[in-house]
């Protein structure tokens, strides 16, 4: 069953030249995830089959050429009817990719540093080979180009307050702005606000998405402005003051130049890869953007199922996928194991020997903090043992030793998004002024 | 067959890491470098952690897993995009991030370490005790107490002249760098290597150099994927087709490859060109690019096992003088007494030359370069265009490379990025190239020239005379240093003194007129 019944294709997308069923505006990745066909590309060394992992725009696995564009993130383009998708770094397609040879002949890794420089025509022969293999899109069409360019120049925008990411923690912090008057722009990268609250996967105490509807009106009453669809790609100084750059999904894209008085950043976090040998095969999915694509697109990623992971998010994530109707198994830690499957996920094979048979497998331990825009600004970061990974220093009021710049929820570290919001809402109180 | 990769967008294993480790790469700046991981098009989301947590795990202290330096933009963008952005509504100011590079003392607090380790399979032996067979001692240990030769500065000059002075039997030599290798103008340039020079002690230089590259994978060891693409000089006005015929007269009469062409040949050379928005263009064959960050990794480790000891992550913080001379340098990790000095310092080095009395008139100034998504190879030479100093070429692993130099610069070492530097490279880009407008920036960064009054070197002695310097290169001192060197080296080992000792002395310029070199990009 790759769809819950509510979520009929509308549309139909061309993959390598091949049909494949889709919804308008749902991102390539779901579609082709839905379709049972989760392989997209083939590394950029070894020529490994790869798939969509994150589904949220964040890691670097599911580059397709679409459109005549390259490298765009499947996960992050929408699908239209006849939308013409490429699959890259192959020859001649993911599928059935000669190249992959090299994974086997390099089985124990490649050493570009040390390879053939035993003579100078050798190691002429290497450059102009290695040249050859590297790369992954081709150059973008013509026509492709020329709409890859934005309009008229923007302007500048003064707002008091900058919100980066709607979910639990963003979303507090924008009412707690609007609710003393301020104007806000909360800007979001996802086509809706939200945050992990689209995974509706219904925490006991966790804030509804109701809410997040809730939020958007009182911040637009006050003055601001909800932007889904938008990134924020930086923020760099200027003229003695931080000038933040966005993107706005198209059509068409757009860039907007933003200097808010205040930042508040709750970008949350980046969902890890498993460490584990053949952790990369396509089938291997971040937790929180495969629940996304159930309940939103009624996605259903296979018929069997394993959740890495120890927590409550974890625990509901299962039954999520369950309820899809989708075997389930439960693993807390999967060190030292490995993934079984070549072109897609077969089984889990744990250290211990134990074989666990699945077409995916979900990540659904903490994420790691998305602490890129703090250090911009010179944010101090900590190593937060716990977590195994850097997360903004902030104050319990979110203030981060930065004038003016604000953090809270998962991107000071783990937390579940009741906490996350209660965060959001203290650093939004404290960037009143 | 089974890999356990910790960077899916480079395809970096695990065992990559433990073996750069093993190499002696211990901070997360340098394991970056050497195994590439984090350079995809996530920029390190999907990687940092693990590689910092592998790190620890094999010893590393918590100093050495300071977060690699973030890089705008946060998610790659089109040049397209950009290129909306006006760039005169923009200021130029120091730029993000904030905090400098390099600098060895994180901005950051770290945990215990010990609960942070993941249970990874039992490390390699060879990284467990922290080198491997051939590996140098860690580079940041305490300095020796005495040298023949301190070299200040552990970019390409300073390297490659300790190499070659091992090479002429002058072993006692220490190289102190500030940061990790790489992390001065070595590490961010774009890697253009070229003949097409405007004097023929340039072009006598870059020749050697070049000869040089085309030899260094198999002299020193490692790869640097010299790759003979070609310089494409384009000229979109009468100045600029001026000075490109004077100086292919040079050229042919130097005995290089250079031509003048036309735009239609020019098309040729590059098909994706908008040849309509130039007059004609130099182009020489037989320039190139390298891959910058092995060559320091070559001759820092050819000049340690020829008796060279390189220490990074070590400030120097002054010197001892007697009468005209200098005894020793003063360090954070000690003092090296000495009989020689080389300041190799680049930008820094009007910096470390005041710490000794002397007033260079170098001035650093930030140039900004910034790097796109891997494409498949489409572009073979660089290519620059003369009159507002924007160049890129294609590098080994497919991305765009490319910066712009900004006439508004202000002198000072500055290594922050700005967005104003993105919407202007990104307008000039796509004015030569329009179908750059569908190409995405994955990250940008800075690196400062060193510029000198005459667009020329300073080398020699300059205040006491055991105290030498080797900087001024203005932004082309990485491909002259394996020639200059190779020269140097021999001047120090008493094997005769090349006329560039004469001619790029620190004293010429409080003499009468000075011969500019005007073929500067950037």
């Amino acid at each position: 069953m790759p769809r819950l019944p509510t979520f009929a294709p509308d549309c139909t997308i061309l993959v390598d030249g091949a049909p494949v069923p889709a919804r308008r505006g749902e991102p390539i990745a779901v579609a082709l995830l839905a379709a049972g066909r989760p392989l997209v590309a083939r590394s950029a060394k070894y020529h490994r089959p790869r798939g969509a992992f994150c589904l949220a725009g964040s890691c670097g696995s599911c580059l397709v050429r679409a459109g005549g564009l390259p490298n765009q993130r499947a996960c992050r383009t929408p699908c239209g009817d006849r939308l013409a998708v490429e699959t890259q770094n192959a020859l001649p397609t993911a599928a059935h990719d000669l190249l992959g040879a090299i994974d086997r002949v390099y089985a124990h890794g490649l050493d570009h540093h040390h390879l053939m420089t035993w003579s100078v025509l050798a190691n002429r022969a290497a450059v102009a080979v290695s040249r050859r293999l590297a790369g992954l899109g081709r150059l973008p069409d013509e026509a492709a180009a020329d709409a890859a360019r934005a309009g008229a120049a923007p302007r500048e925008e003064r707002w008091d307050t900058l919100v980066v990411g709607a979910g639990p923690a963003g979303l507090a912090a924008a009412e707690a702005l609007a609710d003393a008057g301020r104007r806000v722009l909360l800007a979001d990268q996802e086509p809706a606000p939200g945050g992990r609250l689209r995974c509706r996967l219904g925490h006991p105490g966790e804030p509804d998405l109701a809410w997040a509807a809730r939020v958007a009106t009182r911040v637009t009453q006050a003055g601001g402005e909800v932007a889904p669809g938008t990134a924020v790609l930086g923020l760099w100084h200027d003229g003695g003051s931080a000038l933040a750059a966005l993107e706005v999904d198209g059509p068409p894209r757009r860039v907007r130049l933003v200097r808010p008085a205040r930042i508040v950043v709750c970008t949350g976090g980046h969902v890890q890869p498993p460490a584990i040998a053949d952790g990369d095969r396509p089938g291997v999915y971040g937790g929180r953007g495969l629940a996304a694509a159930l309940a939103e697109h009624g996605a259903v990623p296979g018929r069997r199922a394993v959740v890495l992971g120890a927590d409550a998010e974890a625990d509901a994530l299962g039954r999520a996928l369950f309820a899809a109707g989708m075997s389930v198994e439960r693993v807390a830690r999967a060190d030292g194991g490995r993934v079984l499957g070549r072109g897609r996920v077969r089984a889990l094979a744990l250290a211990g020997g134990t074989r666990i048979p699945c077409d995916t497998i979900a990540v659904a331990t903490p994420p790691v903090p998305a602490a890129e825009l703090l250090r911009e600004l010179g944010a101090p970061i900590r190593l937060d043992a716990e977590l195994g990974a850097f997360a903004a220093d902030a104050a319990p009021d979110g203030a981060t030793g930065v004038a003016g710049l604000f953090a809270a929820g998962e991107v000071t570290g783990a937390m579940d998004a009741a906490r996350a919001a209660e965060a959001g809402r203290r650093a939004g109180e404290a960037a009143r002024g | 067959m089974a890999k356990l990769l910790l960077c899916a967008c480079e395809d970096v294993s695990l065992d990559e890491v433990r073996r750069a480790f093993a190499l002696g790469h211990r901070d997360l700046e340098s394991v970056k470098r050497y195994t590439g991981f984090g350079t995809g098009p996530c920029q390190g989301k999907s990687c940092l952690a693990l590689v910092a947590r592998e790190l620890l795990r094999l010893g590393a202290t918590p100093a050495e897993v300071a977060p690699f330096t973030v890089r705008p933009p946060i998610r790659p963008v089109a040049l397209g995009a950009l290129a909306a952005i006006d760039p005169a509504v923009l200021a130029i100011d120091e730029g993000v991030p904030v905090g400098i590079d390099g600098d060895p003392s994180p901005s950051w607090t770290a945990a215990p370490t010990a609960r942070i380790a993941a249970a990874h399979p039992e490390p390699l032996d060879e990284a467990r005790d922290g080198r491997g067979a051939d590996a140098p001692e860690a580079r940041s240990r305490g300095v020796p107490s005495r040298a023949d030769v301190v070299i200040v500065g552990g970019g390409i000059q300073g390297l490659a002249l300790a190499y070659e002075l091992t090479r002429r039997r002058v072993r006692d030599v220490v190289v102190l760098e500030r940061g990790y290798l790489n992390a001065g103008a070595s590490g961010r340039n774009g890697g253009g290597v070229r003949t097409q020079w405007s004097t023929p002690t340039m072009i006598r230089l870059a020749r050697r150099s070049l000869a040089i590259c085309d030899r260094f994978a198999v002299d020193l060891g490692v790869n640097v994927w010299f790759r003979r693409g070609g310089y494409l000089f384009l000229a979109p006005g009468r100045e600029q087709v001026e000075r490109i015929e004077r100086n292919a007269a040079l050229h042919r009469r130097e005995g290089l490859n250079t031509r003048i062409i036309g735009p239609a040949e020019a098309l040729e050379v590059v098909p994706e060109l908008d040849a309509s928005r130039i007059l004609a263009a130099s182009y020489n064959p037989d320039d190139g690019v390298v891959f910058p960050w092995p060559f320091l990794w070559g001759y820092a480790r050819g000049a340690e096992a020829g008796g060279a000891r390189v220490h990074t992550f070590t400030r120097v913080t002054g010197f001892d003088l007697s009468g005209p001379r200098v005894t020793a340098v003063r360090t954070d990790r000690g003092r090296i007494a000495c009989d020689l000095v080389v300041v190799a310092a680049g930008a820094w080095s009007k910096e470390v030359a005041a710490l000794a009395g002397v007033a260079l008139p170098n001035r650093p100034i930030r140039h900004e370069i910034l790097v796109t998504e891997p494409l498949k190879p489409w572009l073979d030479p660089l290519v620059s265009v003369l009159g507002n100093g924007l160049y890129f070429s294609q590098s080994q692993r497919g991305e765009i490379v490319g910066g712009m130099g900004d006439p508004r610069e202000p002198e000072g070492v500055a290594l922050g990025s700005t967005l104003r530097f993105l919407a202007r490279f990104a307008r000039g880009a796509i004015d030569v190239v329009p179908r750059l407008a569908g190409v995405k920036v994955v990250r940008q960064w800075a690196g400062c020239y060193d510029v000198t009054p005459d667009n020329n070197p300073i080398l020699g002695p300059a205040g006491p005379e055991n105290f030498h310097q080797v900087s001024g290169f203005v932004g082309h001192g990485f491909m002259m240093a394996p020639a200059v060197a190779e020269l140097y080296a021999d001047w120090l080992a008493g094997r005769g003194k090349d006329e560039i000792f004469e001619r790029f002395t620190a004293d010429r310029f409080a003499g009468g007129p000075i011969a500019r070199e005007d073929f500067i990009i950037g």
